[in-house]
């Protein structure tokens, strides 16, 4: 092996981020601001704001309009499970599938963005805070190892995350959805304030509320405010949603201490037992297959959950023959997503007079309301989950089911705005199984030579007999709205682990470095200069959207990176 | 688009329809008639050439899809080029499967335009291709191929740019939300795609 760089100063950083998505986007600014020089590394090629090659394309400027041609399915057979994600208006932001190949022992959906951004520019904007209901749920019921943290130890940076971000959103005062500092919040439709009234009306234990989104409802650092055109996911012109390369690499760059590097594969991080500590990362160049090394004084692990324990798995060596920072046995396990596609859709009528402007990137919210407190404790689960739905009028595609009709009635009916239709679907919580894991297959190798990731991760009886409440209780809140034909749904063959794209776990927090790979800093118990503060560090999932969590949790590490390197604790 | 392209009849499409429905009525050769036929199936006139269907399968799909979607005082899906959006999705787009239902099908829809009329389906006056519509939506042996071309016939027609810009409500950056307004703001139309 040829390697490049060893021992060079050109090559040397005081902080290396690997990945550039939603975690590595927040280390880069962070670090680099606080006058670190930073060397990020994206696997990826990069995308700049604004290269968003169809984020102003119009339906009929796509040769098959919303299709993809067979022959770049056969290319992202495994992307295209989620059944939007390959749509030829954000396809290029899915990784190929031949290229970069995993295998299941149970079916897994892997769906992955390797580019500058990666999946901070599609992802689903949805942005809650945990609360203490989470953090202390694995010790409370049991199901698992505590937490090491609890929410006065996050809320300052909730706070600091959605100012820079910018988070559209209402207050509500419940103690299991914190509130947050948010932008003002998005509108209802009409049929949503009807439903809104009524859940108030006919429930005590839950709200139903606006969605807390990461879209901009002002101009806001810079960032332009949204245009309710709802293309988020081919990249934003505006800037008006979250995404690294709109926010945090920006911010990163105008530090002057910020260095992004496209195409670099990181394949282990470099172990010096003399040391007795991470010195850097070795990386393949993705263009050219040369393998570079890079050093520095802190490393931060932030390329998603699987890769992120993917890298720490690679990296063996006599001190870690089971990966790094692997004392536990517990690195890949506890693999967790949330479980979701089950909830209900119902008709409202006595609103044809009415309608909406604009498209809004947005729903509607019903905070968990299970498992809060005795009143609500459920006999058949733990945990909870929370509904994200909306309501609109019926577009054309109606049309397509209505069998025995054809003809001029047909289409005018189709040119006009349909019934108004609300529905629900639940994101519940899944638990951190153990046995739910991911492993290396040194047999499968990717295009450059890797071993590759094999998933061995299933839904349990908890999370069915969730489901089972998931769906009733969409029927109940469509019931109490005066819904008429309401169609409940719950496809759990569509929503494999890895679908709801929310990995978390393979590299938990924890207190006793016996049962977790991370302490309450996100740093790898046994080299704390190594942090991991994407999903792969969470203990367990919540029911709601993790990315502001990761936003959160690695500007707290990133804090307390920069303040142990002053006190010298990281040298 | 230009619909007024002329044919190689030096008929434009207008009179192409027209002279298509007088012909019907008249004895004149099948090889005039499918001529003809083919014309209407195709916004760009006898110009446009199927690339992957056949010739016969494509005047089927475009005289279905103008059926379920016929010319009124809005465009027809012959109007906008249906049929070429069927051909696309056809040649790349569909699996093997999907390819065999849907050529198998059209081909079954000129079959029992024969059996019944001794005419292409294409052929055929709008009542007669009603009836066989008809059959077919009512036929649960054919339901995959009736369900697909439904469903083509409508995106095709509903994503284009003619519908999607100038029948639906075209608002490409609203640049605002207004959750509840009068429908009559909006106008008679639903909002062009979302």
């Amino acid at each position: 092996m040829n390697i490049q760089g060893k021992g060079t100063k050109q090559n040397t950083y005081d902080a290396i981020v690997i990945g550039s998505g939603i975690s590595g986007g927040w280390a880069a600014k962070e670090l680099s601001e606080k006058g670190l020089k930073t060397l990020v590394l994206e696997r990826g090629r990069d995308v700049k704001h604004g290269e968003y090659p169809t984020a102003h394309m119009e339906p009929w400027e796509f040769e098959g309009r919303n299709k993809i041609s067979q022959g770049k399915l056969a290319r992202q057979q495994k992307q295209n499970r989620t059944g939007y994600t390959t749509s030829p208006a954000s396809a290029h932001w899915f990784v190929d599938d031949v290229d970069n190949p995993y295998s299941e022992d149970q079916p897994f959906d892997w769906m992955r963005g390797y580019h500058v951004g990666g999946r901070s520019l599609l992802w689903g904007r949805q942005s809650y805070r945990f609360s203490d209901l989470d953090f202390e749920a694995n010790a409370k019921d049991g199901m698992s190892i505590d937490w090491p943290i609890r929410y006065k130890d996050i809320a300052p940076w909730y706070d600091y995350a959605e100012k820079f971000a910018g988070i559209s959103g209402q207050n509500e005062g419940l103690p299991q959805l914190p509130d947050g500092s948010f932008l003002p919040p998005m509108a209802m439709n009409c049929v949503e304030e009807h439903v809104r009234k009524r859940i108030t009306e006919n429930f005590s234990d839950r709200i139903m509320t606006i969605g807390r989104a990461a879209n901009l409802t002002q101009p806001h650092n810079g960032r332009g405010n949204c245009q309710y055109r709802n293309r988020c996911i081919r990249g934003c012109p505006y800037g008006a949603y979250f995404s690294s390369n709109a926010a945090t690499l920006p911010a990163g760059y105008a530090s002057g201490n910020l260095t992004l590097r496209p195409f670099s594969i990181v394949n282990q991080i470099i172990y010096d037992k003399n040391k007795d500590k991470a010195v850097g990362v070795r990386i393949i160049d993705a263009e050219t297959n040369e393998v570079i090394e890079y050093y520095s004084k802190i490393i931060f692990s932030c390329a998603s959950a699987i890769a992120s324990t993917f890298i720490l798995m690679n990296s063996k060596s006599d001190r870690f023959p089971n990966g790094f920072g692997n004392d536990s046995g517990e690195l890949g396990h506890n693999l967790m997503d949330h479980h979701f596609k089950v909830g209900a859709s119902g008709r409202i009528d006595g609103y044809d007079d009415k309608y909406y402007k604009g498209r809004r990137p947005n729903g509607i919210y019903v905070p968990r309301f299970r498992n809060i407190d005795k009143a609500s404790a459920q006999k058949d689960y733990v945990r909870g989950f929370g509904y994200q739905g909306r309501a609109s009028r019926e577009e054309w595609s109606r049309g397509v089911a209505e069998l025995a009709r054809f003809g001029k009635d047909l289409k005018a009916d189709l040119i006009e705005p349909g019934p108004w239709r609300f529905g629900i679907g639940s994101w519940g919580e899944c638990l951190p199984y153990h046995d739910n894991k991911m492993y290396l297959d040194d047999k499968v190798r990717d295009k450059w030579g890797q071993p590759t990731v094999t998933f061995d991760c299933g839904w349990k009886e908890n999370e069915y007999s969730m489901r089972k409440d998931m769906k009733q209780s969409a029927v109940d809140i469509l019931e109490a709205s005066g819904a008429k034909d309401i169609t409940p749904f719950d496809t759990p063959e569509k929503s494999a682990p890895g679908n709801c794209i929310h990995e978390m776990g393979t590299a938990r927090m924890g207190r006793d470095p016996k049962s977790s790979v991370l302490n309450k800093w996100n740093q790898v118990h046994s080299s704390p200069n190594v942090f991991v503060t994407d999903g792969a560090c969470m203990t367990s999932a919540a029911c709601v959207n993790p990315s502001l969590t990761y936003m959160a949790l690695t500007a707290r590490a990133a804090n307390h990176a920069v303040e142990e390197l002053k006190k010298g604790n990281l040298s | 688009m230009n619909t007024e392209t002329k044919n190689s009849l030096g008929m434009n499409r207008r009179d192409a329809i027209k002279r298509a429905g007088f012909a019907l009525g008249a004895a004149i050769s099948a090889s005039t008639l499918s001529g003809v036929a083919f014309a209407q199936s195709s916004r760009s006139g006898a110009s446009w050439k199927p690339v992957n269907l056949k010739r016969r399968q494509v005047e089927v799909a475009g005289a279905i899809a103008e059926r379920i979607l016929p010319k009124t005082d809005t465009p027809g899906a012959l109007d906008v080029g249906v049929p070429e959006f069927m051909d696309i999705l056809y040649g790349s787009y569909m699996t093997k499967e999907e390819r065999s239902i849907f050529a198998k099908g059209l081909n079954a829809m000129n079959q029992r335009a024969r059996k019944a009329h001794k005419k292409h389906f294409a052929e055929l006056n709008a009542a007669q291709q009603d009836d066989l519509l008809r059959d077919l939506a009512a036929d649960s042996k054919n339901r995959e191929f009736y369900e697909k071309v439904r469903e083509l016939t409508l995106v095709g027609y509903f994503t284009s740019k003619e519908v999607g810009m100038h029948v639906l409500k075209y608002d490409p950056i609203p640049g605002m939300y207004k959750g509840c307004i009068p429908r009559s703001e909006v106008g008679d139309t639903a909002w062009s795609y979302s």
